[in-house]
């Protein structure tokens, strides 16, 4: 094993590792809230409609 | 119908026009910087005509060689990468930077970082794109697909890029809002990565201002250039226009997403996920068999996130699917999302050994990679476009809904020609090049199976050309637009300056 071997099976586990926190942090019951609270994000942007923008 | 006389000079002068404010109605106003974003999409919107014409023109010469004319530097060989180059980094690019600084000022609640940074991205990259008109017809290239352009324009693209991806991550840093929205993570995790991508597969020794050699040899240089070209996919074609997706069907569909939990997943599934694919375009080679298979195994895995995220776009639409009866701009996004779930599916199973044995070198490939371009980036680009122009210019409707409409069925209808003849002589291609005789010879010379493909080719160049009408139409509904805009605007003004 070279030492980019090493480096490659060190990436590659904290990359996998990395995803499996992400599916688990997506998919906690306690967090869907919290995510979904953000659904809307891209409509309220209307809030400030045509501030700055063309008349 | 609006008077058109003046209408070129209403639009420049429309387009050269100070920024205005309105009165804010809130405590605190805040104004945007989109004057850089209107020239951005103007600019996109002038660059799909001048690609797919040459798309056009090229596939024209593989129907019928003539259109050659014995000149070198309008060969498909000269053209194509200009071609690609065109639709990819001037259009593509165009309609990310227009996209990108819009979503994150308005998802952020704040103007740009800089707004003159985004002026030097603006006339920086476009200068990139007259350089590249300018030496790719002479054959200067580094023979590097999708990375063709010599070192000195490399140099340029790279801090051009970085000051688009500067601007950008400091404009999200310095948000009014708590959370970032997913769109900014698309574009965000797109500057990273095409910074690290573009950088690394153009890493070259200069042997003079118009030469250089890739510091990469043999096997390494060809997996380097597909983790290049096809995270260049993945990471700007695929993510980049995952961003607006993510911030233009809910805006357009006036819906929320479908499930914002599913698209953060969305988004990191891509990005860990995307970077292993690029040795499936390398099967049956000198690259060691099993990154092959690697390769196609993630490729298979990421049907899955690919798919969620076509149907949270497509599901966001729940309540509101009568809309597609009369928002043409909505049925842009809507069948970009098709296209975008057609593709994610075709490319993995093309990627898969036995497939790839068949479909490899051959017109498949090449109708694969414009069923996402036409059929996901342009379509979507196009939804984006028409809102953010009703949106910039402060317009209800555009100068003519018929006009989308036409667009959206000569898009649809080109994409479809295009895409089918491509299937049909792609698999013929690999069907004949493998068949073999009693006597186990080839039963079909090359030259006969290019003689074969000539109706699909012509049937191809059709197709491109009912696509470029649609983008010329496009263009004209668009400078009516602002056009009128402005002549809406000034005679408005008119009262209030006497």
């Amino acid at each position: 094993m070279t030492t980019n071997d090493w480096l490659g099976v060190f990436f590659v586990l904290v990359s996998a590792v990395g995803m499996v926190a992400v599916y688990f942090m997506v998919f906690r019951p306690a967090n869907k809230a919290t995510f979904e609270s953000q659904r809307s994000m891209a409509l309220d942007d209307e809030d400030h409609i045509n501030v700055g923008e063309k008349r | 119908m609006p008077d058109n006389r003046g209408c070129f000079s209403a639009f420049i002068v429309n387009l050269l026009e100070e920024e205005t404010t309105v009165e804010a109605t809130q405590a605190t106003p805040v104004k945007y910087d989109m004057e850089v974003v209107r020239w951005f999409t103007i600019a996109a919107a002038i660059y799909a005509v001048v690609g797919t014409l040459i798309g056009v023109y090229i596939a024209s010469e593989l129907a019928w060689p003539f259109l050659n004319f014995d000149l070198e530097y309008i060969t498909f060989g000269r053209l194509r990468p200009l071609h690609t180059n065109a639709v990819i980094f001037a259009f593509g690019g165009c309609v990310l930077m227009a996209t990108g600084f819009y979503m994150v000022q308005r998802t952020g609640s704040t103007k740009l970082w800089s707004n003159g940074l985004a002026w030097f991205t603006f006339w920086g990259w476009n200068l990139i794109i007259v350089s590249a008109v300018v030496t790719l017809p002479l054959g200067l290239t580094t023979g590097k697909e999708y990375a063709e352009l010599e070192w000195p324009i490399d140099i340029a693209i790279a801090v051009v890029w970085l000051s688009f991806g500067l601007n950008h991550l400091m404009t999200v840093a310095i948000r009014k809002t708590s959370h970032i929205y997913v769109s900014n993570w698309f574009t965000m995790g797109m500057i990273v990565m095409i910074t690290y991508l573009h950088v690394v597969n153009s890493l070259a020794i200069p042997v003079s201002m118009t030469n250089s050699f890739s510091v990469f040899t043999g096997v390494q240089d060809a997996m380097v250039q597909w983790w290049w070209g096809h995270n260049a996919v993945g990471f700007y074609l695929t993510g980049g226009f995952l961003g607006i997706m993510y911030y233009f069907v809910p805006k357009q569909a006036q819906r929320p997403v479908f499930s914002y939990r599913l698209s953060v997943l969305h988004f990191w599934a891509l990005t860990f996920g995307y970077v292993w694919l690029g040795a499936h375009h390398l099967q049956y080679t000198a690259l060691p068999d099993w990154t092959g298979s690697l390769g196609a195994a993630v490729s298979l895995a990421m049907i899955i996130p690919s798919w969620g995220g076509a149907m949270n776009g497509m599901m966001t639409l729940s309540g509101a699917w009568d809309k597609l009866r009369t928002d043409y701009i909505l049925r842009f996004l809507v069948v970009a999302l098709a296209f975008y779930a057609m593709s994610t599916f075709e490319g993995p199973v093309m990627s898969i050994k036995s497939v790839n044995a068949l479909s490899h070198y051959t017109d498949w490939t090449v109708g694969h990679v414009h069923s996402g371009a036409l059929g996901w980036m342009a379509m979507v680009a196009y939804g984006a476009m028409y809102h953010m122009i009703k949106k910039l210019w402060g317009v209800e409707k555009m100068y003519s809904e018929s006009l989308v409409n036409v667009h959206f069925w000569l898009a649809t209808i080109g994409t479809v020609v295009y895409v089918v003849a491509m299937w049909v002589s792609g698999i013929m291609q690999g069907l004949m090049w493998r068949d073999y005789d009693e006597y186990g010879t080839l039963t079909y010379t090359f030259v006969e199976s290019v003689s074969a493909m000539h109706p699909y080719y012509a049937m191809r160049a059709v197709g491109g050309l009912i696509f470029h009408v649609g983008t010329l139409i496009a263009l004209y509904n668009i400078v009516m637009t602002v056009s009128r805009a402005g002549a809406t605007r000034s005679a408005g003004s008119v009262p209030a300056k006497a």
